[in-house]
């Protein structure tokens, strides 16, 4: 295990903000750390980089127990949401920092930093300052920093967060590239559900300062331990006093044998269509399904149908 | 054994550390660096500023610690008539005048400058003429000038051999005049940022249901000002009743224009420090009072407003 | 009165005001000290007194505003990085400089330091003099300018955040490095603000060392007090007016950097108070 937590727990306060969490982080990974805003995910990786002291608990990384280690020794690449770049410094003496501080020679940071500028696609921008770069490069800037000094753990703080929808899909996959191709071992810390299923291997849903669940994407979804974790993972829709998902029910004509009810709504949004019956009983799940289904129904606001669940 | 590749830390080595240095924890040294650069600079404030201020008061009631060799550390405590001491000390008629004289000139003065600061301000936030780049630099130059400087030059334009032949030499009108100039940039500078943060969509929303432009001013604008005028109330008072260089060559004197600060200096020069720690210590006291009074109203508008 | 005449009225007065109240008596104060020529100026100012007095204000400014410069950048950086119990009291201990007459100050370090003060004998028998002495100037003058760096620094810290800092940290920086390499290249248009107010209040300050200096010629005066001096006891007006210029000018100057320094960082203001 490359990184592993146990007890950790710290507090601000009367507010405890990561609440014993126990968590064990598999070598090369990409691990999704996913919860809502004010779940204590990003108090949670500024304590496995040391820029928070935990309250009780330990941190081992690579079995190397850093919990009283500062940052500075812990080989680690923290990213900030902000990218927070060194702003009177041009991008290559930005990503040579670590380099410089660890008093390598100069033709040894200079190979680097240009081997950097290549993986991160800055090509023509070593000499920019950060406030000449889009977002995107500002992004790509902080990481080829954080991975100067070959840390041994990549942490990255809502890595997407601050940019706009399409750079961020764009570097959802490149991000997903290079941790293929240099097989270090990352956690990303996100509220989106959809980028986490998206890149990483590893999912650790965190939820008031709780790990609710961690394991593989897929695994989560078809399982989820809690509802709490089934609920943030993709829709659910009540039915028969249970929550489900809306694409595990169906529609079918009315008069066969299943429960009965009026189409109340229908919201075709492209590909997907989802409809609400209202049921005698008083609820009213809603169902997804593809446009196709959709056609071959027949059906329109007032309609008579019958709903169950898909075999 | 990790690889290499997977533990490149090695290749590149640790950073530098000082030996012994790391064997401390990150939060152990944490707090050695907060412990250790409070205390210096606490230090440094109590030399400097605290023990001082202290020592005005304690004087001020004829409350004196005398050390009698630090090798001994022996401290001796003398308590004599205190309160007594202080009430005589401020109540001499040429205090109790100098008191009277500083305040209600300081008040006057405040006032004034409040009721311009809020119209210089609007002018230089609202208005767009040409040169007004210049009224802006304008602004700053009473904070900028030494005190003496601005004592020399209208000792130089409303003295005894003034050129406009306007003698305020020894008048109390001098001494307004200097306080004016001097408090004039806290008065402007407190308004404008309030100023420059209203939108307008209020005051348009006014005008829209019908009220005319001092309606809306009064109704509308002032309102959202008032913490702000308050403010600048407060420092320009803290500033006046303290003002001792621009005031000090004008007042000539003369009793009638010797103000609490111009008093207090003249018991220094006969050395009569115990008076001087005494009409200190009210003054102090009482610029705090208003100070904290101007702070607390404001908030209490502040609050209203929000 | 329709909207028009109100605009211009309220411009009329505006201008009246700072133009009699201000501008009047600065011009006045070029106008008139060219009008004496510059030779007469250069005369006044090359006096042996008034170089002295030159002189021993470079002296204090040079001492009392690296101090007041490392104390303020310090205080901000404990300020608006840490979290501690009675910052809040700091904050506001800083502030009693400005909330103070000099006067006061003065009056306070000669009762703490001088031989009727609290510790005046120890220090006499340890052969230090505060009163009377440039040390005593020294320290008025640090009292005074005191607040100025750590008001203008602490905003700009606060603005620019703790990211960068952290960040340095990770990649293995340590403190000084990182205060010398990121964090003060972050801040550096705001200490420059800070240290020009310091340096301007530093020249400038007359009440506090008035009081704690005696005022003895060539020895403890300080250009503002040389300026007093020559005015109201060797009424030697010219002098007095020359000095003034000196110090008007230094100022000015420092007003433009001011300005300057505003333009490039909003987060700057003459927090006067």
């Amino acid at each position: 295990m490359s990184i592993s937590l146990s007890h950790l727990t710290k507090r601000y306060g009367a507010d405890t903000v990561v609440d014993d969490v126990t968590v064990e982080i598999p070598e090369s990974s990409l691990t999704a750390v996913l919860g809502p805003s004010g779940s204590g995910k990003s108090t949670l990786l500024k304590l496995i980089a040391g820029l928070e002291s935990p309250d009780e608990g330990r941190v081992v990384i690579e079995g190397d127990d850093v919990t009283d280690v500062d940052p500075r020794y812990r080989d680690i690449g923290f990213c900030f949401q902000h990218y927070a770049p060194f702003r009177h410094m041009n991008v290559a003496r930005n990503i040579g920092f670590g380099l410089r501080v660890r008093k390598q020679p100069k033709d040894v940071i200079d190979a680097k930093v240009a081997e950097l500028i290549e993986l991160v696609r800055l090509d023509g921008k070593a000499k920019s300052y950060p406030a000449q770069l889009s977002g995107g490069e500002r992004q790509r800037m902080a990481l080829a920093r954080a991975l100067a000094i070959e840390p041994r753990v990549l942490l990255l703080d809502e890595p997407f967060g601050a940019l706009d929808a399409l750079v961020r899909t764009e570097l959802r996959q490149w991000v997903k590239e290079l941790h293929r191709q240099i097989k270090v071992t990352t956690i990303l810390v996100t509220h989106d559900q959809d980028e986490a299923m998206e890149v990483a291997d590893q999912l650790l849903i965190m939820h008031e300062g709780r790990i609710e669940q961690a394991g593989e994407p897929t695994e989560l979804y078809e399982r989820p331990a809690t509802d709490f974790v089934h609920g943030f993972l993709g829709p659910t829709t009540m039915f028969k006093g249970v929550s489900v998902r809306p694409h595990d029910l169906e529609l079918v004509p009315a008069s066969e044998g299943a429960i009965e009810g009026t189409v109340q709504s229908i919201m075709e949004l492209g590909f997907e269509v989802q409809v609400t019956v209202a049921l005698s009983d008083g609820t009213a799940p809603w169902v997804q399904m593809s446009r196709n289904e959709f056609r071959n129904l027949h059906v329109e606001i007032g309609s008579l149908v019958s709903i169950r669940e898909r075999d | 054994m990790d690889t290499p590749a997977k533990r490149p830390s090695s290749e590149l080595g640790a950073p530098p550390a000082r030996k012994g240095w790391r064997r401390f924890s990150s939060r152990a040294r944490s707090s050695l660096g907060l412990y250790g650069g409070t205390s210096l600079i606490v230090g440094y404030l109590s030399i400097i500023v605290l023990i001082p201020i202290a020592a005005v008061a304690a004087h001020g009631f004829s409350f004196s610690i005398h050390t009698q060799g630090w090798g001994a550390a022996f401290w001796h405590w003398h308590l004599s008539t205190g309160f007594a001491t202080f009430w005589n000390d401020i109540t001499q008629p040429a205090a109790i005048s100098a008191i009277r004289l500083s305040l209600w000139l300081s008040l006057s003065v405040a006032a004034i400058n409040a009721v311009m600061g809020v119209a210089i301000a609007w002018v230089l936030v609202r208005d767009k003429f040409p040169g007004k780049w210049f009224l802006e630099a304008f602004i700053d130059l009473p904070f900028a000038l030494p005190t003496i400087v601005v004592g020399v030059v209208l000792l130089f334009l409303y003295g005894t051999a003034s050129p406009l032949k306007i003698d305020l030499f020894e008048t109390w009108m001098g001494l307004m005049l200097a306080l004016l100039f001097v408090t004039l940039p806290f008065s402007v500078r407190a308004v404008q940022p309030v100023l420059e943060s209203l939108d307008g969509e209020s005051e348009a929303a006014a005008k829209s249901l019908g009220a005319g432009g001092i309606r809306t001013f009064v109704w509308v604008v002032l309102p959202s000002l008032w913490p702000a005028v308050l403010g600048g109330f407060g420092l320009a008072f803290a500033r006046a009743i303290g003002e001792f260089g621009s005031i000090s060559l004008i007042a000539g004197g003369l009793g009638r224009t010797t103000t609490a600060s111009n008093y207090i200096y003249n018991l220094t020069q006969g050395f009569l420090w115990t008076n001087a720690a005494a009409v200190s210590t009210a003054l102090l006291v009482l610029s705090l009072l208003i100070l904290i009074a101007t702070n607390v109203f404001a908030r209490r508008i502040q609050r209203r407003l929000a | 009165m329709n909207h028009t005449t109100r605009k211009w009225s309220l411009r009329l007065v505006v201008v009246l005001y700072l133009g009699l109240l201000v501008g009047l008596p600065v011009g006045y104060l070029f106008i008139k000290a060219f009008s004496h020529g510059f030779h007469a100026f250069w005369v006044e100012v090359t006096k042996p007194d008034a170089i002295a007095a030159l002189k021993l204000s470079a002296e204090v400014a040079l001492i009392a505003v690296p101090v007041n410069t490392v104390v303020g950048i310090g205080a901000a950086l404990m300020l608006a990085r840490r979290k501690f119990f009675g910052s809040r009291a700091l904050t506001l201990a800083f502030d009693i400089p400005v909330a103070v007459s000099p006067i006061i100050i003065g009056v306070a370090l000669v009762l703490a330091y001088s031989r009727i003060g609290w510790f005046g004998s120890w220090l006499a028998s340890h052969g230090i003099q505060i009163l009377f002495s440039p040390i005593g100037i020294v320290m008025a003058t640090m009292a005074v300018s005191l607040p100025y760096v750590l008001r203008s620094v602490l905003p700009v810290l606060i603005e620019v955040g703790k990211d960068q800092e952290d960040a340095a940290r990770t990649l293995g920086a340590g403190a000084f490095r990182t205060f010398w390499q990121v964090t003060l290249p972050a801040i550096r248009w705001g200490v420059l603000y800070g240290v020009t107010l310091t340096i301007a209040r530093t020249l400038g300050e007359f009440g506090a060392v008035l009081v704690v200096s005696g005022n003895i010629t060539g020895k403890t005066q300080t250009l503002p007090i040389y300026i007093f001096d020559a005015w109201d006891q060797n009424f030697d007006t010219i002098g007095s007016f020359a000095g003034a210029l000196v110090l008007a000018s230094i100022s000015i100057v420092a007003l433009i950097i001011l300005s300057t320094l505003r333009a490039r960082e909003r987060k700057l203001h003459v927090d006067l108070a």
